[in-house]
């Protein structure tokens, strides 16, 4: 089976998350994903939701409408990304009057085609829904045998009107894949709670408290590292521990994997190319 | 204000409700007045424990008419986009939803844009992304670009003053 897919990457993977980029770009192909690059992509929009929703919206459907010209289904690693990507397909199918005013703008100012027919995947439901954990489990030659805990990142799961890729309130594909790959993992309390990157463009604190907060609840549970879905969260997540260690008192050392890293590392990848000396976090005291 | 003077000090039903109500159904969203107060949205809120933000007192303040005041509050900034409560409203409700339109509301009227949005939204409108590729450094301060990683270079808009002009006309626009 080869699936080809459009691959986004967005503002914050291309820009500086390098090591979500490459894990991936080193894993799927191994997995039956064809990642075809895109090149008149832009900023999905999301950060924008509160400056102007009519920007968002444009910004999200050309991004779209640049995949439909490939005629390919999209693959959408980013958290935020994928939620703005999807909302607005939704909102564009059921408004007629939001669609008109879109797709005019983007035909006469960009020459681009929107048509709002494909699918729109994220990393999670890539790997769990159109690969498969069987298929993964087959590749395994390296189990992790870690105690990893999970983090979804809010837009992974939320909302579910619009359709995501997993449960909002119980999800537990990560779970299912981060087994399958050889590690050990349970639900805690605060699984759900937000790493705080939103707010860093506002309340730089608040932001790194919850930062803080999160990490530290995944190293009281008892776990060994912490994988995540969503390069916006493992800007703070992974980059920033001591700083979000400083606000909240506490000192922070959880290593934190991009989930792509830890399918990569299971399937005997080799680790230089899945990014792994650019965590800042201590990885290498698991690897 | 406390949310028992909002109950009693209600205004009249005035355009810019009718306009919320307007906008929010273009977005496939409930009008708030269906909203009966429960909390439910407040009890989960993501910046309500560091930065005091009740989203059923802002539905309460939109409900009640008391719109200027909550479009210039700084309380809607602290929204962190979550979805909780849109996720766990029992109405169907979406408190966020009714916060990002205020928020445009007071961007459109002039208002200044708090925190780094002046950045985010300069650099979208002048490469199409909020922020340029750099070289990043590993634990043992040496810097990699996405050159340096066998990276691709990442897509931009080709057309980029076809780019500019519809986010620029956007802007302008009421949803």
């Amino acid at each position: 089976m080869i699936r080809k897919l459009g691959f986004y990457p967005g503002c914050v993977m291309s820009a500086e998350q390098y090591a979500y980029e490459m894990s991936i770009r080193e894993v799927l192909p191994d997995l039956g994903v064809e990642l075809v690059d895109l090149e008149n992509t832009s900023c999905c929009g999301a950060p924008l939701r509160s400056v102007n929703l009519l920007m968002q919206m444009y910004l999200s459907a050309r991004n779209i409408a640049v995949c439909e010209e490939k005629g390919l289904d999209m693959f959408v690693p980013c958290a935020l990304g994928h939620l703005s990507l999807v909302e607005t397909k939704n909102r564009l199918n059921n408004s007629k009057e939001l669609r008109e005013k879109i797709v005019k703008k983007l035909k006469e100012n960009e020459g681009l085609e929107y048509r709002g027919d494909l699918e729109i995947y994220h990393t999670v439901d890539l790997l769990h829904d159109v690969i498969g954990v069987e298929r993964i489990k087959e590749k395994v030659s390296n189990p992790v045998k870690w105690k990893i805990a999970c983090h979804y990142g809010c837009h992974t799961i939320r909302y579910t009107e619009a359709g995501r890729p997993d449960a909002a309130e119980h999800p537990s594909k990560m779970e299912e894949i981060i087994k399958a790959i050889g590690g050990e993992t349970w639900n805690y309390s605060e699984k759900l709670n937000c790493c705080g990157a939103p707010l860093m463009v506002t309340h730089k604190e608040a932001a790194l408290t919850k930062t803080g907060e999160k990490l530290k609840a995944v190293k009281d549970r008892g776990f060994d590292a912490l994988a995540i879905v969503c390069p916006y969260g493992g800007r703070l997540l992974d980059g920033k521990q001591e700083k979000a260690g400083s606000t909240i008192g506490e000192k922070l050392d959880v290593p934190v994997f991009y989930l792509t890293q830890l399918v990569g590392l299971a399937v005997g990848r080799n680790p230089d190319r899945l990014g792994l000396n650019l965590n800042l976090s201590p990885v290498d005291r698991l690897i | 204000m406390g949310l028992t003077d909002l109950f009693n000090m209600s205004k009249p039903e005035g355009d810019k409700q009718k306009e919320l109500i307007r906008q929010l159904a273009v977005l496939g969203v409930k009008n708030p007045s269906l909203c009966f107060q429960c909390a439910k949205c407040t009890s989960g809120c993501e910046a309500m424990k560091l930065l005091e933000l009740q989203p059923h007192s802002v539905m309460a303040s939109v409900k009640t008419g008391f719109l200027d005041e909550m479009m210039n509050s700084d309380v809607i900034w602290a929204c962190v986009g979550c979805f909780k409560c849109k996720e766990r409203c029992p109405q169907e409700m979406s408190p966020v939803d009714v916060m990002f339109i205020l928020k445009n509301w007071y961007v459109m009227s002039g208002g200044s844009l708090p925190g780094d949005y002046q950045n985010l939204l300069q650099g979208i409108l002048s490469t199409g992304y909020i922020q340029e590729p750099v070289e990043v450094l590993d634990k043992d301060n040496k810097g990699w670009s996405r050159e340096k990683l066998g990276l691709p270079k990442r897509g931009h808009p080709k057309n980029i003053n076809g780019f500019m002009s519809a986010l620029s006309q956007l802007a302008a626009e009421k949803l």
